[in-house]
Parts: structure tokens; C-alpha cells; sequence
């Protein structure tokens, strides 16, 4: 008990050197930019099929879940604005983080613990590169900054998805859908949403480096690296959702 | 240090009076029970190839990790080009490993990236003056050196066993290290691979005038290549001295090694 | 080399994408807000703005022209109220425009119209002060609903006091209503009645012509049994004109209970609408905005 509650501790400290590493190389030249854009357009250009679908998907199958509810009042007319907000607020950020969560987090624990399992990460360290900022300082960005990307194209892609979805009951024409979708749209809808999606993104990388940066020796625990980092990173995912929503309903 | 036995072998000057690495009283435990160096003594001097032998487990590993400062040692100083590497921080240390190549097990080729961009990779961030075509023209002479150029293109995972070996070893000598660490050069290779990459030890120290440590069990390419073999049993040095010597021991232990 | 920017243009491309799309929806949205563009302010103080928030349309002559900027205590009494409109319809705003505070939509949300005034007055000037009346309060209207429903409950309770009296009551109303030999016998002596006024056309030719005296005694006779016949009809006569009348004020009283009823339910509708939902208000989208809003980019 008492050695299960200092393990405890023990990685919650390892977690804190890791993250504080970050903010300290992530600020100090070299920049390894080339590696960089090269994460960016693995993480947020090769994702980005996997979330138009799902994007798409979750504004169709919104709109359609909500008209019967939304026609009892006979308030259809509501249909995109309510279909825009929850897929703005709500839906859009949090699905595409745990797809990225299942993609990205997974690939890049498995990626750096079957790299430190064949001791490709010492051998960077002892060519004297330090494999910290070539390895987790460029993803860690890169899932930082796509992923908040990759959400707006959710975003736009799941908007035009309930666009089908109203089309398919009635006849409501692209411009007015659209129209109807901004107006009742707000920039508190906006903003605290993207914060949020980039905390997502932060996670997601870090995790993900981290588990498989910490990957003990051995085939094994490159399969338990990726594993734990899908996990980890999908329910910090809600934590930090939950946490979001709180701090903003408590602000605004 | 001339090894009369081996036909291949030249004499080779060694500065027998200039050590370049001196560990002294090396200790290093992994948990409470578990000590796996338990104070080693060991100097390696310029241009010696130094052989060292011992069975799995015996720390052989974690003693030439502990050079480049993969490993904190618990106690015990290592000296390397006179500095207690113990001492030194990030910089400093980084400084240092410039100077020593390490050659891994497996090689560690960078999955990720073609041979060019494994072997471009550390010498674009440590020269970095230099120009794409310098960088390709030191990549094709280090392939060259291991008798590689064709594979230039090629992906870690087209490799083959031996390949992958050779292209580690070229990754290391492109920065033009001093001192080259081999972690176990020949294993899982057939004989005559590792015969070849024996060879290729041989010549770089040639060549290069580089000062080798080579960890093995492949007591054909220890024959090869040591200077002087030294031997690991429990965490300390068991015997030491040239192959013929130690193959004349009167310690059954370490005659048992060259049977 | 090659490979290098074979990624690049496509990483270029994925995020100036997601980046337009980003920066569009926030101008977009912005734009709704009257946060960019030509605009100018008023002000208006009112002693109660009725739950007015900031962002709130202001409406003129029911076109959306601007939003709410902000509402600040002065007093204790009165609120200012600032609001953002659109430039170009300043020239319409006179300087004696009315601001009045009402409701947008079904769900209670506030809007701020702004009435024209004359078109002799002036246009009003940026920061101008325009009067302000109060706002109709949700409360006052429930309670001047109440009392008309009360009182079209006392009338129905009347009504059906009447008509059941109607009903079963032995008046001359009641037999006029149920009784089929009464009103054949109306007609009948209205039949007789016209006999009787034929043959007294005749007896006055007669009497014109003269020498008929003779007949006048049986005339007279005849006379006076129509006039007798006449009398007790004309009761009947006079009943069924109170009769008429008496419908025609039931009718009025049935069809403005009618409406009443009508006007509860909706009230009530409207009640449970509110209740049950639990979206943001403000974030419905009315159509009548729409139509204001492509009305006024033409």
C-alpha cells in the first residue's frame, strides 16, 4: 500500500522533470524546425482524413438526433445554430482530441519506445544530441499546435455535415444554413473552446513522448507503452474538458 | 603491444605512456542487492585496442555506458582525455561524447530515416558550417570506409544484420571520433560477417589511430582485434593481458573463455 | 530534397487552411457583433432595462441595426444603456427616436427598438442621448391577461345561468324557442293580419267611392277581431325583436370568450416552452433576424 502510494508519487515527480523539461528546451537553441514541420505534417496533414470523416459523422448524426426533440416544440428552425454550438463547444474538440488520442498519442509512444528499446535514443545522446529536444520538444509542439488545426477542419467539416443532415427532412439553402449557423454563434462559443484544444494537443504529446520515452527494456513494453499513452491521453482528455468548462462558466 | 600470433595484424605504434581513459574504483548497483561494477581499475591508453571479455551480465555494458555518461556511476572516477566525466555538465559532457563513437548492439540506426540521413544527422548539428555537398561527400567516404556506398538510399529496415552493423560503424567514424566504444560488434552475425567486421575494427584503428574499447563474446574477433584483453568476473577485473597470455592461464576460470 | 518539399506545400496548405477558416468564423462572428466596420454610439436611460444584456439587438423599425455595448447603474433609479449601430443608418435616427425595451421571440429574450421619430427632427449625433420608454414588463402583461380571463369567467358563468333559464323555463321566450304551434300560430295571425289590411285597403276604396256604410258595421266588426288578434301578437312580435337582440349579444360574448381562452393557452404554451428547454436563449436564431439581416444588404 504504502509502496504502491510512493510509486505514485514517484511518477507523478517523473511526469513534473518531464514537463519541466519541455518549457526549459523548448525555449533554448537549437531549434530542430526541419524535424519539426516534419511531426506537424505527420501529426495534423495525415490526420486529417481520419477527422474529416469523423467530423462529418458527428454533425450529421447530430442534427438528426436532435430534429425530432427540436420538432416537438416546433423550434426546427433552431436546428444549426444548436448543432453549430455543441459541435463548437463540445463535440468537435473533444472527438478529434481522442482520435488523436488513439492515433497520434499511440504512435508517437510506440515511435520513441521502440526507439529507446534499440537504444536508437542513447545513441543520439551519445552523438551528443540531445534526443529530448529532437524527439519530444518537436512533437509535443507539433500536437500542440495541429491539433487545435485539425479541430477547426472538424469543426467546419462536422457544420457541413449537419447542413446535410437538415437537408435531408427540409430544404434550407447553403448560405442561409450558414447564416444562421454565425448568428448564433458567440465568441465566448469560440475562444475558451480553442484554448481548450490546445491543452488537448499538449497532452496528447506529451503522453505520448513521455510513456514511450520512459519505455523499459524490451519488445513488450513498446506494445504497454502505446497502450498506456492511448489510455492516459484519453482521460486527461476529459479531465482537462471538465476542468475547461468549469473555468469558463466560472469567468464568464 | 604486438600481437605476433595474428598474420593480419601489423604492429601498430601505441603510446604506451599517454592513457586516455583511467577509471579508478568504479561502482555502480541497480536497487540494494543488485551491484553490477564493484570497483573496477582500468586504463586504456592512445591507440590501443582494449578487448573486454566476461560473461552476460557481468556489467560489461554499463562500464562503456558509464564513459559516455549513459550511466551515472555511483562512486569511482573516470577520466577521459584527463577530465572526470563525473564532474562535467551538459555541455561539457556533450563536448567530450563528440570525441568518443559508440557503436551499439544493434546498431540503433534511426528507423525513421535513409542511410544518408542517419549518417548526415549528427554531423550536420556538430559542423555545421558545413554545405549540403560536403555533407554528402563526407556521407559517401564513411560509406565508402565500410564498403557500403550502394546503400545510400536505402531504409535501416532494407538492411541485413551485417549491413546495419556496417552503417553504425560509418555513423560513428563520420564525426571522427578518438575513441570508439564497440558494444558487442559481432553478435548474431554469421562467421564470416564477423570476420569482415572484425577487420573493419582493425582497420579504422589503423587508419583512424583511434583508441577502441571492444566488448565481445566472439573470442575470434577478440583474437583479431585486441591489443590487450582484460576480463570482467563480478563486478571487477579478473585478469588482464594479451590473448596468448591469457590463453595460458593457469586460472581454469579464464582459460575457460578460449575454448 | 525533393521528398522534403513534396510534404511541405501540403503541410502549408493544411494550415492555412484550418487558419482561414479559424480567422473567417471569428470575423464572421465579429462582424455579427458590430465589432469591426463604421459604427457610432447612443445611449438611452431607462429606470428598468427587464433582464437587457450586453450584446442584445437593438432593432429600428424592425431592422437589427446594432447590439448592446454595455448597461451601467448611474443611479439608483436609472440605467444607462449604451448601444453600437451601424453608421450608415444614423440618418435615420432622429433626435426625438424613442428607445423602448421588448421581447424577441418566444423564449423571453430582449431586444432593444428604437421607434423613429418625425422626420423633421434632426439626426441624432454620435453619444447622443435619445428618451427611453419604459419597458413593458412580462408581469404586466400576465396581469392584465388575468383580469380579462377572470371577467370572461364571470360572463360564461352568466351565460350559461341565461340559457339554462332559456332551457328550461316556462317564460314567453322559452315557448317561443321550444314550442312549433306557437310560432305557426305568429305567422298565422300575421297571414290573417295581412288579410285584414287587404280588406281594409278595400273598405277605404269603398269608403273613397262612398255609400258603403252599409258594410261598415260588419267591417267594424271584422276590424275588431283583427285588432284583438293583433294585440296578442304583437307581444309575441315585440319578444321575438328582444329575442333577436338578446342573440346577437350572446354571439359577441361567445366569440370574445373565445379569444380569451385563446389568448390563455397560448400564454401557457409559451410557459412550458420555457421551462422545458434549456438552451441558451440568445442562441436561437430568429428567422425574422434573418430576413432584417438580407433585407438590409440589399
Amino acid at each position: 500500500m504504502l509502496i504502491s502510494l510512493k510509486n505514485i508519487f514517484v511518477n507523478a515527480g517523473h511526469v513534473t522533470l518531464f514537463t519541466g523539461r519541455f518549457f526549459k528546451e523548448v525555449l533554448r537553441p537549437p531549434f530542430e524546425i526541419k524535424e519539426f514541420l516534419r511531426q506537424c505534417y505527420i501529426i495534423g496533414y495525415k490526420s486529417l482524413p481520419l477527422v474529416a470523416i469523423t467530423g462529418f459523422i458527428m454533425g450529421l448524426v447530430l442534427t438528426l438526433q436532435s430534429r425530432p426533440t427540436l420538432a416537438e416544440f416546433g423550434a426546427e428552425s433552431w436546428l444549426p445554430g444548436m448543432v453549430a454550438l455543441s459541435l463548437i463547444r463540445e463535440i468537435a474538440p473533444v472527438i478529434t482530441a481522442l482520435i488523436c488520442a488513439g492515433k497520434i498519442a499511440s504512435g508517437i509512444g510506440a515511435e520513441l519506445g521502440s526507439m529507446k528499446v534499440t537504444e536508437q535514443i542513447d545513441a543520439m545522446e551519445v552523438s551528443a544530441i540531445n534526443p529530448y529536444k529532437y524527439l519530444v520538444v518537436t512533437r509535443v509542439l507539433a500536437t500542440t499546435l495541429m491539433i487545435p488545426v485539425l479541430v477547426v477542419f472538424a469543426d467546419a467539416i462536422g457544420i457541413y455535415g449537419g447542413y446535410v443532415g437538415v437537408n435531408i427532412h427540409s430544404d434550407l439553402n447553403m448560405f442561409r444554413y450558414f447564416q444562421q449557423v454565425l448568428d448564433s454563434l458567440d465568441f465566448l462559443d469560440i475562444i475558451p473552446a480553442t484554448i481548450k484544444t490546445f491543452f488537448f494537443g499538449f497532452f496528447i504529446g506529451l503522453i505520448g513522448c513521455y510513456k514511450g520515452f520512459t519505455a523499459a527494456n524490451g519488445t513488450e513494453s513498446v506494445g504497454k507503452a502505446a497502450n498506456e499513452a492511448v489510455v492516459a491521453a484519453s482521460l486527461t482528455i476529459f479531465i482537462i474538458d471538465m476542468l475547461a468548462v468549469q473555468i469558463t462558466d466560472l469567468f464568464f | 603491444m604486438i600481437n605476433e600470433a595474428t598474420n593480419i595484424k601489423e604492429p601498430i605504434a601505441v603510446d604506451t605512456t599517454v592513457p586516455v581513459i583511467t577509471i579508478k574504483g568504479l561502482y555502480k548497483s541497480f536497487g540494494k542487492d543488485n551491484a553490477v561494477l564493484n570497483g573496477v581499475d582500468l586504463t586504456v591508453r592512445k591507440g590501443e585496442n582494449l578487448v573486454v571479455l566476461g560473461k552476460s551480465g557481468s556489467g560489461k555494458s554499463i562500464l562503456i555506458k558509464c564513459l559516455v555518461g549513459l550511466v551515472t556511476a555511483d562512486t569511482g572516477e573516470i577520466k577521459v582525455f584527463g577530465t572526470d566525466i563525473n564532474t562535467l555538465d551538459n555541455n561539457e559532457l556533450n563536448a567530450i561524447r563528440v570525441r568518443i563513437g559508440f557503436l551499439f548492439q544493434n546498431s540503433a540506426l534511426y528507423d525513421s530515416m535513409t542511410v544518408r540521413e542517419n549518417l548526415a544527422f549528427p554531423l550536420k548539428r556538430h559542423s555545421k558550417k558545413l554545405s549540403a555537398e560536403e555533407v554528402e561527400a563526407a556521407v559517401i567516404e564513411a560509406l565508402d570506409n565500410v564498403g557500403l556506398p550502394d546503400a545510400v538510399d536505402k531504409m535501416p529496415a532494407e538492411l541485413s544484420g551485417g549491413m546495419r552493423k556496417r552503417i553504425g560503424l560509418a555513423r560513428t567514424l563520420i564525426l571522427k571520433p578518438e575513441i570508439i566504444l564497440y558494444d558487442e560488434p559481432t553478435t548474431g552475425l554469421d562467421t564470416i560477417t564477423s570476420r569482415e567486421i572484425s577487420e573493419l575494427i582493425l582497420a579504422i584503428q589503423k587508419k583512424n589511430k583511434t583508441t577502441s574499447i571492444i566488448i565481445t563474446h566472439d573470442m575470434a574477433c577478440a583474437k583479431l582485434t585486441g591489443d590487450r584483453l582484460v576480463i570482467l568476473k563480478d563486478g571487477v577485473i579478473d585478469a588482464e593481458g594479451n590473448y596468448e597470455a591469457l590463453e595460458k592461464s593457469d586460472d581454469e576460470w579464464v582459460r575457460s573463455f578460449f575454448i | 530534397m525533393k521528398k522534403e518539399s513534396g510534404f511541405t506545400w501540403k503541410l502549408g496548405m493544411f494550415v492555412i487552411i484550418g487558419l482561414i477558416l479559424f480567422i473567417g468564423t471569428i470575423y464572421f462572428v465579429g462582424k455579427q457583433k458590430n465589432l469591426f466596420g463604421n459604427t457610432f454610439h447612443l445611449k438611452a436611460q431607462f429606470k428598468t432595462v427587464s433582464g437587457l444584456k450586453e450584446g442584445n439587438h437593438v432593432r429600428f423599425s424592425g431592422i437589427n441595426i446594432g447590439t448592446v455595448n454595455g448597461i451601467e447603474l448611474i443611479t439608483d433609479t436609472s440605467v444607462l444603456v449604451d448601444l453600437i449601430i451601424k453608421k450608415n443608418v444614423q440618418k435615420f435616427i432622429k433626435t426625438d427616436a424613442v428607445a423602448r425595451i421588448g421581447y424577441d421571440g418566444l423564449m423571453g429574450d430582449k431586444v432593444l427598438t428604437i421607434t423613429p421619430g418625425t422626420g423633421n427632427a434632426k439626426t441624432v449625433g454620435d453619444n447622443a442621448l435619445i428618451t427611453s420608454k419604459s419597458a413593458v414588463e412580462m408581469a404586466d402583461i400576465m396581469n392584465s391577461l388575468k383580469t380579462s380571463v377572470d371577467n370572461a369567467g364571470i360572463i360564461t358563468g352568466q351565460l350559461a345561468e341565461v340559457s339554462f333559464k332559456i332551457n328550461n323555463g316556462n317564460g314567453a321566450l322559452s315557448k317561443l324557442i321550444s314550442d312549433d304551434g306557437f310560432s305557426n300560430s305568429i305567422k298565422g295571425t300575421l297571414i290573417n293580419l295581412q288579410a285584414s289590411t287587404d280588406q281594409f285597403a278595400k273598405f277605404t276604396t269603398n269608403l273613397n267611392n262612398g255609400a258603403l256604410s252599409s258594410k261598415l258595421d260588419s267591417t267594424m266588426s271584422n276590424l275588431q277581431s283583427g285588432t284583438k288578434g293583433l294585440s296578442d301578437n304583437m307581444d309575441a312580435v315585440k319578444n321575438s325583436f328582444l329575442l333577436r337582440g338578446y342573440f346577437k349579444k350572446q354571439k359577441k360574448a361567445e366569440a370574445k370568450k373565445k379569444a380569451d381562452l385563446k389568448k390563455a393557452a397560448d400564454l401557457k404554451k409559451r410557459n412550458t416552452l420555457k421551462d422545458r428547454i434549456n438552451l441558451k436563449t440568445k442562441d436561437i436564431p430568429n428567422h425574422s433576424n434573418l430576413n432584417a439581416k438580407d433585407s438590409i444588404k440589399q
